[in-house]
């Protein structure tokens, strides 16, 4: 028992390094990317789709990059992993630009990101483990189908939204984006660097709604969300209602597969409403 | 529709019942989210009018009654436990076992009142405390946090160890934090030990005040197990004492009527003779020669009868706390042995009697009487305690060391005193028992005569003795 046999000094100074330069590193570099990104974009031709792929590697990349640099507690050793990390996501952004299949390349990324967490045992402390509670993956799937389908429901009910099973070709394509990208970063940063970091000083609900806030923004300044008011605060109740639940999750089974299986079948549901 | 959208209470309240605030406000959640499509296509069609108000309050209705009823079950099921633990806790340190053995069950219910993940206590606060723990197997640091807390550090407070910087662990962290108290476990007589709890998760206010109380109610039932130990210590202590002065009481009473017989016989025997041989005188005529033995005998008998009485006055001025009054004068001890040895050699032929003269022998100063009287009283015992005869061997001489003393001893080669009884040697009216001295006459105050009277010169007596082999007795006297 630590109390009883670990050393303890009362004086002792924090050897944690400081987050500020990484994390002011890593936004510096999204931005840029980004940037570039638009500035291809807007000079058309060929080179507009690589510039939409490196936007979305920009945003996408910079959160796990975030995340990493967060979850070492800024000590060395996130640059690498989060630049390769970051080039696979230019690459499955790119090689989905090609068509549907060239989608399934965003499969590869919660590969990846097992792939290189295997060496850092200290990502343990974001829920990078296997869930202590198996029954929660369950459950993660079950509040993501619940979620998912009250959003249908009362997108349909209430606003009269249509609800339809779109395109193949799209709908794979939007689903292995939220696999790979979307609901991997959210989850990687939000729920585990952000919420794990915040919870060990804060408190669950401090921790849940201080995350759940930063991922709704994250949300809300997406320009692929529909601009309208009814979908902006449904966007706000669902997308808080998700975050409380994968904080949760999080908590509750010890990682971060449960709120990202949720997360999951949330969007897979969320990609069936055809807003216009 | 109005009256069935209320049955959606029914399954929130069940599980705030059966799972706590958690289970009621999920239920809640659920239920109002299931209200919803029914609730808000009306909202949308006839915007907020009062019964839209009413269906919004009938939708929130659930997840507010699920988090109070839950929360009410929380609280009441947490005090319900803490109360139990404590009752526990209480009956644990009341039982009889000694204190270190009940601390591991004493961990053990701590940590299912607190729901902790691992509790440690820590008693005493010297070199060697005594530590339990929950699971079991810890051992306790001297430079852990609950070493500080017991060396008056005071309470430690941790919102998680793996990340605080005080703590030196070695294991990785894990996903969720770990929050730790140390509490001082401080009674009224100041602090007794240590409370260590660790959780995994969240650790709430009502937690924290709950291991406060918990801490407090151990220190005080720990000091109350301890006074109790100390309580039940003493009377047996008093148990033994008691039964230790009641049976020297008995002793005393059964030396005290076996003294009277003694004395009753001891005064009775030469007044029979003194009766019978003055009768004799008295009413017959006797021949000078029988005549000159008889009152050879009246004169012997009636000595004997002074030193009864000269002993039994010792024995009230002893027994009353009175200082022999002395006459100090320079005594010349050669003198006074040689006349002794030569009247005890003359009464008892099967005896050796021995001198041994230190050199240059100064004089003593003391009361004559009183040394002759302690010198007669050792020589007497070595005789009647040697009834086979051998040698008595009496020295004197200064003694070794810086005081200035002179030891006088008298040896003989008697029957020996058992070790059990040399301690009780020296008390009046002890007579030590063997088959071989029974018949030995003596009122069991000779050596305790001896004992007093060194002591008012401010000297002392001691005493070697092996049974079977012989005594030693050494008075030591002021010179």
């Amino acid at each position: 028992m630590p109390l009883l046999s670990a050393p303890f000094d009362v004086e002792r100074p924090s050897a944690r390094a400081s987050l500020l330069r990484p994390l002011v590193a890593v936004a510096v570099a999204m931005l840029i990317v980004v940037a570039a990104g638009r500035w291809l974009e807007q000079g058309g031709g060929a080179l507009a789709g690589l510039g939409r792929s490196a936007q979305g590697a920009g945003v996408h990349g910079g959160f796990i990059a975030l995340g990493w640099v967060i979850a070492l507690g800024g000590r060395w050793g996130w640059q690498r992993p989060a630049l390769r990390l970051a080039a696979a996501l230019l690459a499955a952004f790119a090689l989905s630009r090609l068509g549907a299949w060239g989608s399934a390349a965003f499969a590869l990324l919660p590969l990846m990101l097992l792939w290189e967490g295997r060496r850092h045992p200290v990502l343990r402390r974001i829920g990078f483990v296997a869930p202590e509670r198996p029954r929660a993956l369950l459950l993660g799937v079950g509040a993501g189908a619940f979620l998912g389908s009250h959003l249908l429901v009362s997108a349909s009910q209430t606003l009269g939204y249509a609800v339809r099973m779109p395109d193949a070709d799209a709908y794979i394509a939007a689903v292995a984006y939220d696999v790979g990208a979307n609901a991997l970063s959210a989850e990687w940063l939000f729920r585990g660097a952000l919420f794990s970091h915040w919870w060990r000083r804060w408190g669950f609900w401090a921790a849940a709604v201080a995350s759940t806030s930063m991922g709704l923004t994250r949300y809300l300044l997406d320009p692929w969300l529909p601009p309208t008011v009814e979908v902006g605060a449904g966007a706000v109740f669902y997308l808080a209602a998700l975050g409380l639940c994968a904080s949760a999750l999080r908590a509750w089974s010890g990682s971060l597969l449960p709120g990202y299986l949720a997360s999951l079948v949330f969007f897979a549901a969320y990609r069936m409403f055809v807003v216009w | 529709m109005v009256s069935l959208r209320h049955l959606y209470l029914l399954p929130t309240l069940w599980a705030a019942f059966a799972s706590g605030t958690s289970g009621g406000c999920l239920a809640g959640l659920v239920a109002g989210f299931l209200q919803a499509p029914l609730v808000l296509p009306g909202i949308e069609r006839s915007g907020l009018d009062p019964g839209a108000l009413d269906r919004l309050v009938t939708l929130a209705t659930p997840l507010a009654s699920g988090w109070v009823v839950g929360r009410l079950r929380d609280q009441s099921r947490a005090r319900a436990v803490r109360l139990g633990a404590l009752l526990e806790i209480q009956r644990e340190l009341a039982r009889e076992e000694p204190l270190y053995r009940r601390l591991e069950d004493v961990a053990e219910r701590t940590r299912t009142a607190l729901g902790a993940l691992r509790v440690g206590l820590v008693l005493g606060t010297g070199d060697s405390p005594a530590v339990a723990s929950a699971p079991v197997g810890a051992g306790l640091d001297n430079r852990s946090a609950a070493a500080w807390t017991l060396r008056g550090g005071g309470a430690v407070t941790s919102r998680d160890l793996a990340s605080d910087p005080r703590f030196q662990l070695e294991e990785p962290p894990g996903p969720a934090p770990r929050p730790a108290l140390v509490l001082p476990l401080e009674s009224g007589a100041g602090a007794v030990g240590a409370l260590a709890l660790e959780w995994r998760g969240d650790l709430t206010a009502a937690t924290r005040a709950a291991a406060h109380e918990i801490a407090m109610h151990l220190a005080l039932g720990i000091e109350n197990a301890r006074l109790t130990l100390r309580q039940r210590r003493f009377a047996v202590e008093l148990e033994d004492k008691v039964a230790a002065a009641t049976r020297r009481l008995l002793e005393l009473d059964r030396a005290k009527s076996e003294f009277l017989s003694v004395v009753s016989h001891e005064l009775r025997t030469p007044l029979t003779a003194l009766q019978g041989f003055s009768e004799l005188l008295l009413s017959r005529t006797v021949p000078p020669e029988q005549a000159r033995r008889f009152i050879g005998h009246i004169h012997s008998e009636a000595e004997r009868l002074g030193r009864i009485v000269t002993e039994l006055l010792d024995l009230s001025r002893i027994e009353a706390g009175r200082p022999e009054a002395l006459r100090r004068e320079p005594v010349d001890m050669g003198d006074m042995v040689e006349r002794n040895l030569e009247i005890f050699a003359q009464s008892n032929p099967r005896h050796r009697f021995r001198w041994r003269p230190g050199e240059n022998l100064p004089p003593i100063v003391a009361d004559r009487d009183a040394l002759d009287r302690m010198l007669t009283n050792l020589l007497s015992n070595a005789v009647k305690y040697a009834p086979r005869g051998g040698d008595v061997t009496v020295s004197a001489g200064p003694a070794p060391g810086p005081d200035r003393m002179m030891e006088i001893s008298v040896e003989d080669q008697g029957v020996g005193i058992p070790a059990e009884a040399l301690p009780r040697i020296f008390d009046k009216y002890v007579r030590v028992p063997d088959p071989e001295t029974i018949g030995a006459r003596g009122l069991g105050l000779g050596l305790a005569v001896v004992k007093a009277l060194a002591e008012a010169h401010g000297g002392w007596v001691e005493v070697e003795s092996r049974a079977g082999v012989g005594s030693r007795f050494r008075v030591l006297m002021p010179l």
